[in-house]
């Protein structure tokens, strides 16, 4: 097996496709995502984006076109498969256990990276003790690192809605990713609070030798921390690269300015 | 003018007719089902309940409108259920006078019924006499039937309310009493609002959780309730210089009722058990470490002399060998000699952690003192326990399922039944003859050759088995070392390497060949028969029936994998059914509807005495004990949290990683092994089993008391096997009324408290987690 270097890309997709019926909800997309960069997919309400997420994550697999992750293809691998490869994430619409612990929810993350089975659980032999101890040391480390180990016995659910993203986050990153997806990380919080979480994410680059790609609506999140920006509309690829490059494209202009207007700060587009 | 005060009035009784016209409703329906009509004074005490709760309901809810209004509303409460018990019936007193049988239509409308409500004797009551077939005329031209309807004065007639016959009686008299209860309990919920008992209650409940003294009462309460039972209990003594036995008359006699009343109370030590261990704190009452472990010593002290002195003093043992078929008394001592010991050294160890007193106090105490209760139990009270051991061992396997991975069984007797036939077919001593007299079909006595086979077979398997594995595996490991992945990233903890799916597999063929190769071979020759003679298919069977029960476990769990919610529940009931069918109508190889027979109990043959119920008892306390210990562990443990994140979303816990596939066989095949064993006891117990035993009902039995008891909690499934099997066990009157009173139950539950009567409390990890992440920082040289 070759190692992966770091000429090579992270994450390529190649003209993945990804269709409801007669809807193309991802149409012939190409990404490429280098090591160690912050990557942002942004566009309109329906543009594909979550769908996209779904492609990568193992939820959905693509009609067409292939996913490869440091080199290796990986679509049509389950959820569970492709997390255990190095790929986390979380979801616009916060989805965190019920009736589960805030340290228990990140504990789950930490499954993939697991080995005991029901017997060894049964036994408790010392090397299951271990790798439970170390499980919960490693989650109780990233809530610390999240900011939520004052709250790890509460119920995840009885969190306001910032931390419940942080929490996302750390459940997400309990699995010790290589690639993070992150979407909309910023919906809903006000703006001290997307501040936070932007430097929250520059950190996590930074302190944990992450690639973060993520979707995001507020343009000013993204214009700020993306080393590369891809933009969709309809399912397709307007246009990528720099923040700067792109703000000014006129496609996106347009496609901004053609569709939902009303999500989209277009005044801190054209600055 | 009148026509608005009419509406006023009516706007302003709109409460009192809106309930007395729910309870109407309830009245007439516990009317139509029927109600405990055996109990007399229970069944109009549950009728006249109706309006009383309703009443207090509208107390509270028409609080701070004035007495006046609310009594009004009371009376109008009454009334309305009043009229509507009264057109219930006027409408089958019509029917009647068409000749038209209403026993027919509700069979639970027995003259009983009516003579209860009525007060007009059986023999004046419906059914009508026959007709004259030649005249078509009753007999004397008119129905010989009285009215039912009617007011009496008298005590003959009188209602009967809690044993106080209030003299007024009659069909009229009835539904006065609804009037009259009604506004009774209007009154009684005024006065409770306005005593703010409400608050006082609430500050009473505050002060027994944080009072000292309190807290302290509930930790000690197992053994008051221990305490209580032994008093009731006659002892024996042993009288040495006569070498004589007596018995002493029990402190508390409790005569007649002594059956039921001990039952409860053994209950009571059970549940007080469970909510004292609950109740325990990180407290160490500022006790040090000697006397500390002073304290648990004096009480395992204490309650294991007086288990010895049960023991000797009144011939009471719980092991039998072939030599001593009425029990051995040696056995006996030294079993709870060691148990004893054992205790002391666990106390000793693990008290030495600080903060762990209580906690030690309140489980060696709940432990010992359930240990004991058999002894003080006669055979039918040990044989009610024996069937809420077996439920709680599959509430606790249901629980797995459904408490822990969310997956809603329906079927889950299915496992129970395999069990139980598992163990059946391999000891039962039923002949079955054929029309000619000569054995035919299964001779299920015929099947000692079976067990000698398994019993050679099972160990050579899993030796077998273990050395494929480890040679295979260490080879594995050997060839692979420098293999790394692509995907490789440290892992936490350094396991070694598991082989790759493809030669797990590999490896468990070339062990079951294997082992089937060995096993034949040795079949063959004379040492399998010397060996495995005197095999007990007791054990057998509890190791076939987990087998039998994990793997169907796995079967049914494999087609299902994509089901969820309903769709899930209902495949499984189907799943329960066809193996309940199965076992009516292959007819030849399980006896069909007439069950099997003479199933032998776990003991050498020809065992007499307490010991046979007792060692039923403890085999099931073993059981039960084992599987809790298992649920607790797998609770806490990688698949525990899988399973719960599981129930929360399957879709986000498979992107966590998840194995979906692998984490709900492990349930399936876990629970259905706990349910396969809880079989074996039963079909022990029972002795000859049907496959009416395993219908639908089980399931929902175990469900409910899962639901009632608290999902996925250890304690709530056993309170909830005691609510549920247990409590109507000793009722037997109302036995009849239980799934009636379930499903109440279970509609209450969710109204009012759905997470169960002892839900699971929240794993608190945190202090432990921090520790651990400082312990290694300071191991790391802090950097
Ligand atoms: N499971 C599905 N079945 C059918 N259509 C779907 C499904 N999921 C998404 N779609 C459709 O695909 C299109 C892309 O949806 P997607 O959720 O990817 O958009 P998005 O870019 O994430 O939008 P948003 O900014 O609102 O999150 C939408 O038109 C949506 O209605
Ligand atoms: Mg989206």
């Amino acid at each position: 097996m070759k190692e992966h270097t770091d000429h090579q890309p992270i994450l390529q997709a190649i003209g993945v496709t990804k269709r409801f019926g007669g809807l193309v909800a991802v149409g012939d997309l190409d990404l490429t995502i280098m090591p160690n960069q912050i990557a942002s997919v942004i566009g309109p309400n329906g543009a594909g984006k979550t769908t996209f997420f779904n492609c990568v994550s193992g939820f959905y697999t693509p009609e067409e076109g292939e996913i490869r992750f440091l080199g290796h293809p990986i679509q049509g691998l389950r959820p569970d498969q492709v997390t255990a490869r190095g790929i986390a994430r979380t979801y616009q619409n916060i989805h965190l256990f019920k009736g589960m612990t805030v340290l228990e929810n990140v504990l789950v993350g930490v499954h993939a990276n697991l080995r005991s089975t029901p017997l060894g659980a049964l036994l408790r032999l010392p090397i299951n003790n271990q790798e439970e101890e170390t499980a919960l040391a490693r989650a109780y480390e990233l809530l610390e690192f999240v900011g939520l180990a004052d709250v790890a016995d509460i119920l995840a659910t009885n969190l306001p809605y910032g931390s419940q993203r942080r929490l996302e986050i750390a459940r997400a990153l309990a699995s010790n990713p290589r690639l993070l997806l992150l979407d909309e990380p910023t919906a809903g919080m006000n703006p001290q609070e997307t501040e936070d979480t932007m430097h929250f994410i520059r950190r996590l680059r930074d302190e944990r030798d992450l690639t973060v790609l993520l979707i995001e609506h507020d343009m000013s999140v993204v214009m700020n921390i993306s080393d590369q920006v891809t933009v969709l509309d309809y399912g397709r690829k307007i246009s990528e690269g720099t923040p700067e490059y792109v703000q000014n494209d006129p496609l996106v202009i347009e496609a901004y300015l053609g569709t939902a207007a009303d999500k989209v700060d277009v005044d801190l587009l054209a600055s | 003018m009148l026509q608005t005060r009419i509406r006023q009035f009516i706007t302003s009784v709109r409460e009192g007719i809106s309930a007395g016209f729910i309870s109407g409703i309830l009245v007439i329906f516990l009317i139509l089902l029927g109600i405990p009509i055996n109990l007399r004074d229970i069944a109009l005490f549950v009728i006249l309940l109706v309006p009383v709760i309703f009443g207090v309901r509208l107390a509270r809810r028409l609080h701070g409108r004035g007495l006046f209004h609310l009594l009004r509303n009371a009376l109008v409460l009454g009334l309305v259920a009043a009229l509507l018990a009264y057109l219930l019936m006027a409408l089958i007193n019509r029917w009647q006078e068409h000749g038209v049988n209403v026993t027919n239509y509700f069979p639970s409308v027995t003259t009983d019924t009516m003579t209860l409500l009525s007060g007009v004797p059986a023999s004046e009551l419906f059914p009508n006499p026959p007709r004259d077939p030649l005249t078509g005329q009753y007999p004397e031209g008119k129905p010989l039937r009285a009215n039912p309807m009617r007011l009496t004065f008298d005590e003959k007639t009188g209602l009967e309310v809690l044993g106080v016959n209030v003299v007024i009686g009659g069909f009229y008299g009835f539904l006065l009493a609804l009037i009259v209860t009604g506004v009774a309990g209007a009154l009684l919920g005024w006065v409770f609002l306005a005593a703010r008992a409400g608050q006082r209650w609430k500050a009473a409940r505050a002060y027994l959780s944080t009072s000292p003294a309190a807290h302290n009462g509930v930790l000690l309460l197992p053994l008051a309730f221990f305490a209580l039972l032994w008093l009731t209990v006659g002892h024996g003594l042993y009288n040495a210089s006569k070498a004589t036995y007596s018995v002493l008359d029990p402190v508390i006699n409790l005569g007649g009722s002594a059956q039921e009343v001990q039952l409860l109370i053994g209950f009571g030590i059970i549940l007080w058990g469970l909510v004292a261990v609950r109740a325990a704190q990180p407290n160490d009452k500022g006790l040090s470490y000697p006397a500390r472990l002073g304290v648990c010593l004096a009480l395992i002290a204490l309650l294991i002399a007086v288990g010895l002195w049960r023991v000797m003093g009144s011939n009471i043992y719980f092991v039998a060998t072939s030599r001593a078929l009425r029990g051995s008394e040696t056995l006996s001592v030294l079993i709870l000699l060691a148990v004893g010991l054992l205790l002391v050294v666990q106390n000793a160890r693990a008290l030495r952690t600080p903060g762990r007193f209580e906690a030690q106090f309140a489980s060696t105490q709940a432990l010992l003192v359930v240990l004991l209760m058999p002894l003080f139990l006669n055979q039918g009270q040990n044989d009610v326990m024996t069937i809420v051991g077996i439920n709680i061992m599959l509430g606790l396997g249901l629980n797995i399922v459904v408490g822990y991975a969310g997956l809603l069984d329906l079927g889950y007797v299915a496992f129970f039944a395999l069990g139980a036939y598992a163990y059946a077919f391999l000891s039962s001593n039923q002949i079955k003859t054929g029309p000619d007299g000569q054995p035919a079909g299964l001779k299920f006595a015929g099947n000692d050759e079976m067990v000698i086979k398994l019993a050679g077979w099972i160990p050579i398997t899993v030796i077998v088995t273990l050395l494929v594995v480890l040679v295979g595996v260490r080879w594995w490991q050997r060839r692979n070392a420098d293999h790394r992945p692509w995907t490789y990233r440290p892992p936490l903890i350094r396991f070694p390497s598991h082989p790759s799916n493809g030669f797990a597999t590999l490896l468990t063929v070339i062990a079951i060949a294997l082992s089937v190769i060995v096993a034949s071979a040795l079949e063959g020759t004379a040492l399998y028969e010397r060996l495995f003679h005197s095999a007990s298919p007791f054990v057998i069977g509890i190791i076939v029936g987990i087998i039998a029960g994990m793997l169907s476990g796995i079967m049914l769990g494999i087609p299902v994998l994509r089901l969820r919610g309903d769709y899930l529940a209902i495949v499984t009931l189907g799943f329960g059914e066809i193996i309940r069918l199965l076992f009516t109508n292959l007819r030849d190889y399980t006896g069909g509807p007439q069950g099997v027979l003479e199933i032998p109990r776990p003991l050498p043959a020809g065992a007499t005495g307490p010991v046979g119920y007792l060692w039923m008892v403890y085999l099931v306390l073993l059981g039960v004990g084992i599987i809790a210990f298992f649920s607790t562990r797998l609770k806490q443990s990688r698949i525990g949290r899988a399973w719960s994140a599981m129930k929360s979303d399957e879709d986000i816990a498979q992107s966590m990683g998840i194995n979906l596939v692998q984490t709900k066989l492990t349930a399936f095949a876990i629970g259905a092994a706990f349910a396969g064993l809880g079989g074996v006891l039963f079909a022990a117990r029972q002795r000859n089993i049907y496959p009416n035993d395993f219908r639908l009902d089980v399931s929902i039995e175990v469900l409910s008391l899962v639901i009632i008891g608290g999902m996925g909690s250890i304690p709530g499934v056993i309170m909830g096997a005691i609510a549920l099997i247990g409590v109507p066990e000793v009722l037997r009157e109302l036995a009849t009324y239980r799934i009636l009173v379930f499903g109440a139950l279970l509609v209450a539950m969710v109204i009012l408290r759905p997470e169960g009567l002892l839900p699971a409390p929240t794993a608190q990890l945190r202090e432990r987690a921090r520790a651990l992440v400082q312990s290694r920082y300071q191991a790391g040289g802090g950097d």
